[in-house]
């Protein structure tokens, strides 16, 4: 069968089963990837009224806490090299981006792949790398590591985020599970959570199929984990890379944007002379904190509120000064709400 | 707005539209079309003259296909060309940096003689700057250009609700090209710089408006049209045409192909009645020319994917590949 005799079998299958499930459900796809696809293709719009996507913190760079980007331009500012991929120079801190930390003298290199900054610390010896990401990520961050670069860690872990977002208040009835961090966790590492969810692939295909495996098990009242993405990930995932990260990295408490501290979701570099929180700590510790926010964007990623409840929306946060993970991602719930004019 | 400049504000889409609009020349003579891709001026016997200027950093100065030189020299002659003009000759500004290689700055010179031996347009004025070491990346140019057009020929004609959208050829080859060197790839596909003046001279009197694609990309072109003349497009996007291998590359990378620069494609407006003709002309020079969309009575691009439909946004920030 064709990819588009495939989408419209897969189309029609999921207006029949909402059909027959009668009440409205809500599916969070986790993956910014994900949310990519879907709006590319304009998914959301074709689906059946009664089944909505919402987008969950899956676009690494925009959970990264305001602190950590502020102590990120510190260091800059004070003429400690920074390096990280080139959308996380575009994250707000508190008030500043790393880009803007740039054009106002910080030192501040944009990478592409980690063997960049393997060449910039033969120039810049104190080079610092701002390593972001989720499982995925993280083990090019290892390779570093092992090359003696000092590392400033925010990867997080996508389970422990998809643990609390079911835990208390929720009004999600099953989750798109990433692609590419499952291909290095493994189906396994979803299986303690009890939600329907489907592992799935990038094709709009692919996604419209998880959609409908979902629905299935919905209207069954099934809570398994299904993998939607064989060609890509097992049950196991890639233990040499699980290895990797186990022995440059101890999982420890992590701040995310929207979300709060959320207990053991983060990865830390185990070797003290090699952490860049530990080695530049006198500094850091003089960063003040945000102030506390109005932000609302937990809520928003929990589904239990829209954009325009939150008091901030369009007034303070706008996708030129957004204030929450869900207005910093292009793909965030709030940029699309401010997008479409609503 | 912030109170130092941003990379974001250089890089043609929404935040550069901003900064341009903060600046107020309250003297304008006897121009016109101030917002345009050239300025115009009533010189008698029904001719305008058309004036316009552009500016060129590039990182790396040759790249597949191209050069620094090609670019500044395409650059000012297609802001010129949009207009329906006629160019009749550039200024060439240099500001180089101490210690660049005489025989790169030959290759760049020699590759702006070629050209505009070719399209005849010379350059009749220049000047020479050399700034020191370190104050500056290896060189940039400034090149400023006239051209003479018909008064009723200016290409800044009413657009009506159904007219179609045409493209001159496939997106993103110039920023493929260049991006191999950043990224580290290989690709046979090279630069679209050219000049468009004898595209656009060959459909001039059969479309009424065209945009060059530059920075920003196709997003930034169709926006800015559609806020100036307060009206929609809803865009067929299996018509948007690109080369296989650009779509690979920009996928790979996780970059949009609709806000990649271009330096030798435009798009142009044209009643429902021409379009089949224009879109045949343009075809004639390049394979990839397309009717993309038409004109709607919205003030959004719209583009209608293979499943659902979706907004075209002005793009903000950088171009910069995605991690997730």
């Amino acid at each position: 069968m064709s990819e588009q005799q495939l989408i419209k079998r897969y189309t029609e299958s999921i207006d029949k089963i909402a059909k027959e499930i009668e009440r409205d459900i809500t599916i969070m796809e986790v993956c910014g990837g994900h949310t990519n696809v879907i709006m590319r293709y304009g998914i959301r719009e074709i689906l059946p009224k009664n089944v909505s996507l919402i987008s969950g913190p899956g676009c690494p760079v925009c959970v990264s806490s305001q602190h950590d980007v502020d102590s990120m331009i510190e260091l800059a500012m004070k003429g400690v090299p920074i390096a990280t991929y080139g959308d996380m120079l575009k994250v707000p801190g508190s008030r500043y981006s790393l880009d803007d930390a740039r054009a106002k003298g910080g030192k501040v290199f944009e990478i592409y792949s980690t063997t960049e900054v393997i060449e910039l610390k033969k120039r810049y010896g104190n080079i610092i790398f701002f390593g972001v990401g989720f499982e995925t990520t993280a083990p090019m961050t290892t390779f570093l590591l092992k090359n003696n670069v000092c590392v400033y860690s925010v990867h997080k872990l996508i389970p422990p985020a998809l643990q609390v977002l079911v835990n208390g208040d929720i009004k999600i009835d099953g989750f798109l599970d990433p692609g590419h961090v499952s291909a290095i966790i493994g189906v396994k590492a979803y299986r303690n959570i009890k939600v329907p969810q489907v592992v799935s692939g990038f094709s709009a295909e692919r996604i419209l199929r998880a959609i409908m495996i979902l629905l299935e098990q919905i209207k069954k009242g099934k809570d398994i984990v299904v993998n939607g993405y064989p060609e890509v990930v097992t049950e196991d995932g890639n233990l040499k890379a699980q290895r990797e990260l186990r022995e440059y990295f101890y999982i420890g408490d992590s701040e995310w944007r929207g979300l709060g501290i959320l207990a053991r979701s983060g990865l830390e570099v185990k070797d003290d002379k090699l952490n860049a929180k530990i080695k530049y700590r006198d500094i850091i510790d003089k960063v003040p904190l945000p102030k506390k926010s109005a932000c609302r964007c937990g809520e928003i990623l929990r589904g239990l509120i829209e954009p325009l409840e939150c008091p901030l929306y369009r007034k303070v946060c706008t996708p030129e000064n957004p204030q929450g993970a869900c207005m910093v991602s292009a793909e965030g719930s709030c940029a699309i709400y401010y997008r479409y004019g609503r | 707005m912030k109170d130092f400049i941003t990379l974001s504000e250089g890089s043609g889409g929404k935040e550069m539209k901003e900064l341009i609009k903060s600046f107020k020349f309250s003297f304008r003579g006897d121009w016109n079309n101030f917002d345009n891709d050239s300025a115009t001026v009533d010189i008698g016997n029904n001719q305008l003259l058309v004036f316009t200027t552009d500016s060129f950093i590039v990182d790396p100065v040759f790249f597949p296909g191209g050069d620094i030189g090609h670019l500044a020299f395409c650059g000012t002659v297609n802001d010129l060309a949009v207009m329906g003009a006629i160019p009749l000759g550039l200024s060439l500004g240099l500001v180089i940096e101490e210690g660049f290689s005489k025989s790169e700055l030959r290759k760049i010179l020699d590759s702006i003689n070629r050209i505009s031996t070719k399209t005849q347009i010379p350059i009749v004025t220049g000047d020479t700057k050399v700034m020191e070491k370190g104050k500056l990346d290896k060189i940039a140019i400034n090149t400023s250009g006239v051209g003479i057009i018909n008064k009723n020929e200016l290409l800044d004609k009413e657009i009506n609700i159904g007219d179609k959208i045409i493209i001159s050829g496939g997106l993103g080859e110039h920023a493929v090209a260049l991006l191999s060197k950043r990224f580290d790839y290989e690709t046979s596909i090279i630069t679209d710089s050219k000049p468009l003046v004898e595209e656009i001279q060959a459909i001039k009197n059969q479309i009424k408006i065209a945009k060059d694609i530059t920075r920003g990309g196709l997003a930034s072109n169709l926006n800015e049209i559609c806020e100036k003349n307060k009206i929609g497009m809803l865009l067929n996007e299996e018509k948007i045409p690109a080369k296989n291998e650009v779509r690979k590359v920009v996928e790979m990378l996780g970059i949009n192909l609709y806000e990649l620069a271009c330096e030798g494609r435009f798009v142009c407006v044209v009643s429902v009645e021409n379009a089949p003709r224009v879109e045949g002309k343009l075809k004639e020079f390049n394979n990839y020319a397309s009717t993309i969309g038409e004109i709607i009575k919205d003030d959004k691009v719209i583009i209608q994917t293979i499943l659902g439909k979706r907004i075209l946004p002005d793009p903000t920030g950088r171009i910069v590949p995605r991690i997730c």
